[in-house]
């Protein structure tokens, strides 16, 4: 009875094989279990802040920092509230089914798949709103001939480093009310750590933590920020042209000048081009260098989750 | 700058005069070591020690330490930068503090017999109220509010004589349990939820494991699968799960109290991935198919397998979960209540199923708070008490039939009244049971009393009616 009950020799799914098994299960509750909901969501959220910040985006340097900022944010948003409680919700199923053979980076790479799935359907997405509002796209691409493929990449990666993060966190907590609290936590760091728009004086270092900071970025970069007119220098002079020196308007006259010989344009380029910041540079490294930090950051986040999902089997009722 | 040195000097002040205010009520609390009053963290962990809520105690504790430790930081650090970073964190820590020392607080007014109205001089200052109840000699602790058995449920092993561990030897058949002891800690504190349970289940057994509610029923198999590790040894026909688990977890079948299945995928699905994942990849596409059709089948999950695990009935989603585990056809099957929530007629269904499984070479183990309308379909019936320690303790192992001669009892139910504690409405006689299965067993009569019905059962005559 023994011999013809145990089962030690055999061979069971491999880690392959439990993949395709899971990609399939988280496939099926994409309709059942309304996951689908996340892509007419993120088209809200992509909607209402391209209505916004979305007209000089890659227009103007300020258009270009607001709207990568508000853009980059959006995705983070809809990364991180993708995943948030995909591991948490089932622990004690996880737990259950890796007791009886799941291996847990079948598991997590399952779930990074069907991830990636939903990133890149949220980018589509984004991108389709962000066209049907009218945003200016960069034309000219760095990494790929096409601005818009460029753009779409870096969307995907931020979408989707942020949602590594949701699953990593997903994958530490125990319950979906603590992996709710941290939410907040994470997005508050992303906005005010990213450096781009608060100064941080010695936490500054931190910023390079931040998936804010590096989508912003690549996005900045991607849109040739420092080729882009600066309109800032242009307002504040037109707003102050009144101001007298010694009976005289100076800045009244500049202005005057600029308009009469139509220099109003060629102003602003010069002044952005005054107010360029060399990591903007528009180069293959730059844009690299971005991606690779959010790519890393993704690899961490993973492999964080397949180790703290190791530990499982120490959860106590 | 003075405003922020007023703040510290105000804060510092606060955390000086609770402990001085703690001091005073420490005499009352009877606390051995006074001193403890003005040392951070520690006030607050005696405090809560003297109260009995080690828990609420430490975590004050804790935080009481950190909030103390970074006023200090704040004051050695005068960089600006910093301070604000520093506040923001006193702030959060703030919150948290003020809610277990509330906590804490409220426990003092308990044990004082004060009413809920003394919060709002809480509130005006912490420190307040705590030196009012210390100096006045108006207001007395009342120590008997404080339930000592409850507090000290599990804190100690009870002396015993004997112990089942070291009269019941390991044997390489079956299942083979040795729990020396299981315990948690909280906190620091050790607390014990089983002691000395030692048993072997032959093959073929459907075994009814027995108890009252916090008797230890769930630690008990969540302890023998490795689920919850205890100080053990258990053996699966000679395999030690807890140092080879990974080549018996196949073998071994485990359906929890909860529902481990996702709501929203098919019965089928469900099923078939169970399968893909548990079944041995030697077994061809057709075999599976086969087996997931039986096993539907048996439970009678045929119908309606294309519908959502989520829209199913209670008893349906018990059977689901049973067909996942069922699947891999487990040595090892154990059952954390099939029955709940299901009708006395779904029940017999399922447990003559289980019974069917025994009878097929495998050892079934089952919680039910319905013993009595299946005990026929049980070979043995494994009694947990908890003893006057409140510690989960092997009261019997036997046949049904011994356990009633044993117990002098006609049903399972009187069975679980007679060793449940009185404050449950049982009869209290769990350490008198436990002594006496204890002094039986080292004897060698247990042996004697279980001979018979053993032989029963290795030869295939399952069942108590069989």
């Amino acid at each position: 009875m023994t011999e013809e009950i145990m089962t030690t020799e055999l061979k069971y799914s491999g880690r392959v094989a439990q993949i395709g098994i899971y990609f399939r299960k988280f496939l099926r509750m994409f309709v059942y279990q309304s996951d689908w909901k996340v892509l007419p969501i993120g088209a809200i959220i992509a909607a209402l802040i391209t209505l916004v910040v979305g007209k000089n985006m890659f227009v103007t340097m300020e258009g270009t920092t607001y709207g990568t900022f508000a853009l980059s944010c959006a995705c983070i948003w809809n990364g991180v509230f993708n995943s948030i409680q995909v591991v948490c919700r089932e622990r004690d199923i996880v737990k259950r089914e890796h007791r009886s053979g799941l291996h847990i980076s079948s598991y997590v790479t399952a779930h990074m798949l069907y991830q990636l799935l939903l990133c890149f359907m949220q980018t589509l997405v984004t991108l389709l709103i962000c066209a049907i509002v009218g945003v200016h796209f960069p034309e000219i691409g760095i990494i790929t001939p096409l601005g818009i493929v460029d753009l779409g990449i870096t969307l995907l990666i931020i979408t989707y480093a942020a949602d590594m993060l949701g699953l990593m966190v997903s994958s530490l907590v125990r319950s979906t009310t603590t992996a709710m609290t941290i939410v907040p936590f994470l997005l508050i760091f992303q906005l005010i750590f990213s450096g781009n728009f608060f100064t941080l004086g010695k936490a500054d270092f931190v910023k390079n933590f931040t998936i804010s900071h590096w989508g912003m970025d690549s996005m900045c970069i991607i849109g040739q920020y420092n080729s882009l007119p600066m309109t800032t220098l242009w307002k504040t002079m037109v707003k102050f042209q009144d101001i007298t020196v010694e009976d005289e308007q100076p800045l009244h006259d500049v202005v005057q000048y600029m308009r009469e010989n139509d220099m109003v344009d060629s102003f602003k380029v010069w002044s952005g081009a005054q107010s360029g910041n060399p990591v903007y540079d528009s180069t293959v490294a730059n844009v690299w260098l971005c991606w690779g930090a959010l790519l890393v950051m993704i690899v961490i986040f993973a492999i964080v989750s397949v180790v703290a999902l190791q530990l499982i089997d120490r959860d106590k009722r | 700058m003075l405003m922020q040195w007023g703040y510290i000097g105000a804060a510092l002040f606060d955390v000086v005069v609770l402990s001085l205010a703690l001091f005073i009520l420490s005499k009352k609390l009877n606390w051995e070591a006074r001193w403890k009053a003005w040392v951070p963290g520690a006030r607050m962990y005696s405090w809560g020690e003297s109260l009995k809520v080690y828990r609420d105690g430490t975590v004050c504790g804790v935080l009481d330490m950190m909030y103390v430790l970074e006023m200090v930081v704040r004051i050695m650090i005068p960089d600006k930068e910093y301070v604000t970073v520093l506040a923001l964190l006193q702030l959060i820590l703030f919150v948290f503090v003020f809610i277990y020392r509330v906590r804490l607080f409220l426990e003092l007014l308990k044990l004082f017999g004060r009413g809920r109205k003394w919060i709002l001089l809480y509130l005006i200052r912490d420190w307040l109220p705590i030196l009012i109840l210390g100096v006045s000699n108006k207001y007395q602790p009342r120590h008997e509010t404080i339930k000592e058995e409850h507090w000290q449920a599990g804190m100690k092993l009870l002396p015993k004589e004997d112990e089942l561990c070291n009269a019941v030897p390991l044997i390489n058949e079956g299942l083979s349990i040795q729990i020396r002891e299981r315990a948690v800690r909280e906190f620091g504190k050790k607390r014990y939820l089983l002691d000395d349970i030692a048993l072997n289940i032959p093959e073929r057994s459907l075994v009814l494991l027995l108890g009252g509610s916090g008797a230890g029923k769930t630690t008990m198999i969540n302890a023998v699968i490795g689920y919850e590790k205890a100080d053990a040894t258990i053996l699966l026909n000679g395999v030690d799960i807890y140092n080879d688990y990974e080549s018996v977890k196949h073998d071994i079948g485990f359906v929890p109290q909860q529902n481990l299945i996702r709501g929203k995928d098919t019965v089928m699905r469900t099923v078939d991935d169970a399968a893909r994942i548990r079944l041995p990849k030697g077994m061809s596409k057709e075999e599976k198919r086969k087996k997931i059709s039986e096993i539907m089948e048996l439970l009678g999950l045929s119908s309606g397998k294309a519908g959502l695990v989520a829209k199913k009935s209670g008893g349906q989603l018990r059977r689901i979960c049973i067909a996942t585990e069922l699947i891999t056809d487990p040595v090892l099957f154990i059952l954390d209540e099939p029955d709940s929530g299901l009708d006395g007629a779904i029940s017999r269904e399922i447990f003559t199923k289980l019974r069917q499984i025994a009878d097929e070479g495998r050892i079934v183990i089952v919680i039910t708070h319905t013993p009595d309308r299946v005990i026929d379909l049980f070979d043995k019936v494994i009694v947990l008490a908890r003893d006057s320690g409140r510690v989960g303790r092997l009261a019997f192992y036997g046949s049904p039939q011994e356990a009633r001669e044993f117990f002098e009892r006609d049903t399972m139910e009187e069975i679980v009244r007679s060793v449940n504690g009185k404050e449950e409405g049982g009869e209290g006689h769990a350490d008198e049971m436990i002594e006496k299965y204890t002094k039986l067993v080292v004897s060698g009569h247990a042996d004697e009393m279980i001979e018979e019905p053993m032989k029963q059962v290795v030869s295939g005559k399952g069942g108590e009616n069989a």
